[in-house]
């Protein structure tokens, strides 16, 4: 499966870059991950929670960094094993400079999975991962964001500015599975029937939901 | 006059039971202390194993062992080959790689097993399957048969150097010189895809072994029972009389239950006999699909050569067989397709050529048709374009071709699975063809109703397809009947049951001879301990060559109750009749004896036995065919496509057909329905997909489709035609793939009447209605 796509980042490049190579940061932006680390200087592992459609269980894997040229580009290879099956790719990532403070991605990767993930999971897996990526950038730009805005406290009300930056707190696992059934939902019937809209958006995100409780009660 | 049962639409015996839940299914038996297992399959297509890390699985509470390859020591053996390819084929290549128990260094598919966990519960085996750790070295994965066989591909046997499996080469005549005066040469490229058997009950083995009696017993949902006694007395070391097999009722077979010792089989029982505990394991739906065996998936070059007036001068067909990792199952598949290659039509020369090839996907074995709907669909297609191209009407020009109804026996001199030539034993086609047509509507159809219909703006077409099916193959099957002294009969076969009615058809055979009622023959299908020698229920055989072997054994049976009957009445043989579980005088009504008390008339308690006699009123008989019995038949339809969706609407499905003597009509009609359901779902909604890694994208019954009541037809219209076959003393001919033999070939040739595009050919199977929307636009930008 090819996965590429672009984003712009309300910062500048370096801030971005860091952004990108900061395990915590990371860790946040990608709810089900339990952990993080930086093993070496280019290569991380960590265990993430994954969950497609029917399919869910802990991956454990291994993010590997080369041809690293700060803060231009650099690519990424994942290999990810755990019970509901495996996930390999690798991805290369660009980013720009952009006028106002801004910074383009671009993103472009080849992922492959397999187990009960390629077989169960399959027809979903395209738009769950365009998702992920969708999502997860958005939380990275809004920590971004959260760290250009000025404390609270320093701020005279008169003086705010007209569009606050939301105030940034990294999505909680149920938060990030409606935004990925949100995101179904849009993809399928963005230009259909609004009730059928509705409807499949419901009974998508209780789905959502149901796997979100399902899986802590299991846990507990 | 004893009672006419066969031919009679009997109710079913079984029926009671199954419907109110009282037969007994693998997954109804629970025994004391019973464990538990899983499989732990493989996720990659092709991987060197390097280590298996088992130590999180086995501290899990509950597990009670964990069991891998290295685990098994000398018990890890390569399964048999359960068939061989025929001694009398020729300059052939054969490359064996029957099943292993469990994957040692290598796997090969995914859904190769590599653990097995043993544990007081299902949950914790399989939450413990998933704790085992095994590090995989991925391997580049060969899916695509003809990528297979170039010369960088990568290898699935390292050792082999070659993803060739077989190659076979037969000839009929000869067909370089008959294309050579042809007036007419087709070549096309065929293709048929992979689809599941998808029988309503999955796999499933309890075992239990008994230290203190040393004694085996195993349910077990196969349609091979003797064999599989006799496989495992051999790989565990046991005599055969201390295994006993019981296929009790089984919720579908279509195949791939007839694979015998994989690898559940063999480690379970040796599992529980380390264990001394009773060991129980449901294959579940997403294993079913990763871990039984499939079919379909072959590549044609086809190529026929025909005369200006029509008659088919020659066929030429050379394929690429998808046997996946291993091929314990021979070359029954593709032998099938060639023998069926030439359809109902006097072919009088064919060359065929087959390469078998190993790819990284699961295993192909026979699934109902197993073979044969693929050379139906060659032929049959062939006609189509030939009939278009010369400008002749599509049911004229097969009947033009049609095998005359005093050639039979025909010799094909093209050997096919049973080891021997392929032989038409019998046959009439031409009536067949007619009823068809007529229950069809043909005529009017073509001539009245289409014309308007399109004029309308509706797709409508319609095609018609002639099929052959061998069946009721040999080696042999046996049966017992006992009279018993309550007067009831009690008949047991070697054959396992899954819901083919045996209960009924075969008591129906013996009821008729023994003057019975047919609900008082006790039938017992598939318990070794009951009957030991047979092979098992394949290749549409149960009610030939068991039902010849019941068939002779109530005859014998018959002939003891005479005799015995005439000692003890007092009146000759020719004066008795068997009537109401009675013999009787038949002039003298009132003179009788039941059957039951001349059952314990002839087994006595105290007195003297004639020398030479045998004690009650039972006997064993045996039948064996010289090779198998050709049914045929004849499948149409009217079929509707919305253009847009590519939806299709079968709107009438008629079916004439001739399986010779037919037992029970209404058995026979609902093996059709059955096998022309499953025709439609592997031609338009199942199938197996692939991808290039070897991961099955639609493993579960929510991508893969098969056919729902709605998808099929409003009725299925059946006409019976009766063909003797000259190979058996009843005549009888096998049903069991019919149905889904004919519907590739009928629904291609009615889809693209029903469009009518130019050009657009369908020459591959399964469609869908995205693929066929592909291949109408295709045919549409070509003009």
């Amino acid at each position: 499966m090819k996965l590429s796509g672009e984003f712009i980042f309300d910062g500048n490049r370096d801030e971005v870059w860091e952004l990108l190579r900061d395990p915590d940061e990371l860790a946040k932006a990608l709810p089900g991950t339990q952990s993080l680390s930086k093993v070496s200087d280019n290569q991380y592992t960590g265990k993430m929670n994954v969950r497609l459609g029917p399919v869910s269980g802990m991956f454990s894997g291994k993010i590997t960094i080369s041809d690293e040229v700060p803060p231009e580009s650099y690519t990424m290879q994942v290999d990810g094993r755990g019970a509901p099956g495996f996930v390999k790719g690798t991805g290369a990532i660009q980013l720009m400079e952009q006028p106002d403070n801004k910074t383009l991605m671009k993103y472009s990767g080849d992922v492959q999975i397999g187990g009960r993930l390629a077989g169960v999971g399959q027809r979903l897996v395209e738009s769950v991962s365009k998702s992920m990526v969708k999502q997860g950038l958005e939380t990275l730009n809004m920590a971004l964001q959260a760290k250009h805005a000025p404390p609270p406290s320093a701020t005279a009300p008169e003086a705010r500015s007209p569009e606050p930056p939301p105030a940034y707190t990294p999505p909680s696992e149920m938060k990030f599975a409606m935004g990925v059934a949100k995101d179904l939902t849009t993809e399928f019937f963005s230009s259909t029937d609004r009730n059928v809209w509705l409807t499949v958006g419901v009974v998508l995100v209780s789905f959502a939901l149901g796997y979100c409780f399902g899986q802590k009660r299991r846990g507990g | 006059m004893t009672a006419k049962y066969v031919g009679q639409p009997v109710k079913r015996n079984e029926d009671p039971r199954l419907l109110t839940g009282q037969a007994l299914f693998v997954d109804d038996v629970h025994l004391p202390d019973m464990l538990h297992a899983a499989f732990l399959r493989s996720d990659y297509a092709h991987a060197r194993i390097l280590s298996i890390d088992t130590t999180a699985a086995k501290e899990m509470p509950g597990v009670v062992a964990v069991y891998t390859a290295e685990d098994l020591g000398d018990f890890w053996q390569p399964s048999p080959m359960i068939v061989q390819p025929p001694p009398t084929l020729e300059d052939i290549v054969f490359n064996p790689r029957p099943q292993i128990p469990l994957a040692k260094d290598m796997v090969r598919h995914i859904g190769d097993p590599v653990a097995v966990v043993i544990a007081e519960s299902r949950y914790i085996a399989e939450d413990a399957a998933e704790q085992i750790w095994v590090d995989y070295e991925p391997l580049e994965v060969v899916t695509d048969i003809e990528k297979a066989l170039e010369p960088d591909s990568p290898l699935v046997y390292e050792d082999l150097g070659t993803n060739l499996a077989s190659h076979v080469r037969q000839e009929k005549g000869n067909y370089a010189a008959a294309a050579k005066k042809a007036d007419l040469i087709i070549k096309r490229r065929m293709v048929i895809d992979r689809g599941a058997a998808a029988a309503m009950e999955n796999r499933g083995i309890v075992v239990d072994w008994d230290a203190k009696t040393q004694h085996m017993t195993m349910w077990n949902t196969t349609q091979a029972p003797i064999p599989i006694r006799n496989g495992l007395a051999a790989t565990l070391g046991l005599s055969e009389h201390q295994v006993r097999v019981i296929a009790p009722f089984v919720g579908g077979g279509f195949g791939p239950k007839i694979m015998l010792l994989q690898p559940e089989e063999v480690l379970l029982p040796w599992a529980a006999m380390r264990l001394c505990r009773p060991i129980k394991w449901i294959e579940d739906r997403r294993e079913n699909f990763l871990g039984t065996t499939q079919e379909r998936g072959q590549i044609h070059a086809v190529e026929a050569a025909f005369s200006k007036d029509g008659k088919i001068l020659g066929l030429k067909d050379i394929f690429l067989h998808d046997t996946g990792a291993y091929n314990p199952y021979g070359l029954t598949i593709p032998l099938n397709t060639q023998t069926h290659s030439m359809g109902v039509y006097d072919v009088p020369n064919f060359y065929t050529e087959f390469k078998v090839v190993f790819t990284n996907k699961m295993i192909v074995t026979p699934v109902r048709g197993a073979g044969r709907p693929q050379g139906i669909f060659l032929v049959e297609r062939m006609m189509d374009l030939a009939a278009k191209e010369l400008g002749i009407d599509p049911v004229e020009i097969r009947r033009r071709n049609l095998i005359p109804a005093d050639a039979f026996p025909v010799h094909h001199s093209i050997i096919g699975q049973d080891f021997i030539e392929a032989i038409y034993d019998s046959g009439n086609f031409q009536p067949l063809v007619e009823k068809a047509r007529l229950l069809i509507g043909y005529d009017k159809f073509v001539t009245e109703e289409q014309p308007k219909l399109r004029a309308a703006g509706k797709h409508i077409g319609i095609g018609l397809a002639p099929f052959v099916e061998s069946t009721g193959v040999g080696p042999y099957e046996g049966a017992r009947i006992t009279v018993e002294s309550s007067g009831k009969v009690n008949l047991v076969t070697g054959v396992g049951t899954q819901g083919q009615s045996h209960f009924t058809s075969f008591a129906q055979i013996a009821a008729e001879q023994l003057g019975v009622a047919v609900q008082d023959v006790e039938v017992t299908t598939g318990d070794t301990d009951q009957f030991h020698w047979g092979t098992g229920t394949f290749a549409s055989r149960g009610a030939v060559v068991a039902g010849n072997a019941i068939f002779a054994a109530a005859k014998r049976v018959r002939a003891k109750i005479l005799a015995k009957a005439s000692e003890v009445l007092d009146a000759p043989e020719e004066e008795l009749e068997l009537k109401d579980g009675a013999i009787r005088i038949a002039d003298i009504p009132e003179k009788s004896i039941s059957l039951g008390e001349l059952a314990m008339l002839a087994n006595p308690l105290r007195g003297a036995v004639e020398p030479g006699t045998e004690p009650g009123l039972e006997a064993t008989e045996y039948f064996g065919p010289k090779y198998g019995t050709t049914a045929s038949g004849v499948a149409a339809m009217i079929v509707e496509v919305d253009p847009d969706t590519m939806l299709i609407d079968i709107k009438k499905f008629v079916i004439a057909h001739d399986c010779g003597t037919v037992i029970n009509p209404m058995v026979v009609d609902g093996q059709i329905h059955g096998g022309v359901s499953m025709g439609i779902g592997h031609s338009f909604y199942e199938q197996l997909i692939y991808d290039e890694n070897g991961q099955l994208l639609n493993a579960s019954f929510m991508d893969y489709l098969v056919p729902r009541s709605t998808d099929m037809p409003p009725s299925i219209e059946i006409a019976h035609q009766e063909t003797k076959s000259p190979l058996n003393p009843m005549g009888s001919k096998g049903v069991g793939e019919a149905g889904a033999i004919p519907i590739p070939a009928v629904l291609a040739q009615a889809l693209e009447n029903a469009l009518n595009i130019d050009g657009l050919e369908l020459l591959e199977m399964p469609l869908s209605p995205g693929r066929l929307f592909e291949l109408a636009q295709a045919a549409k930008n070509r003009d």
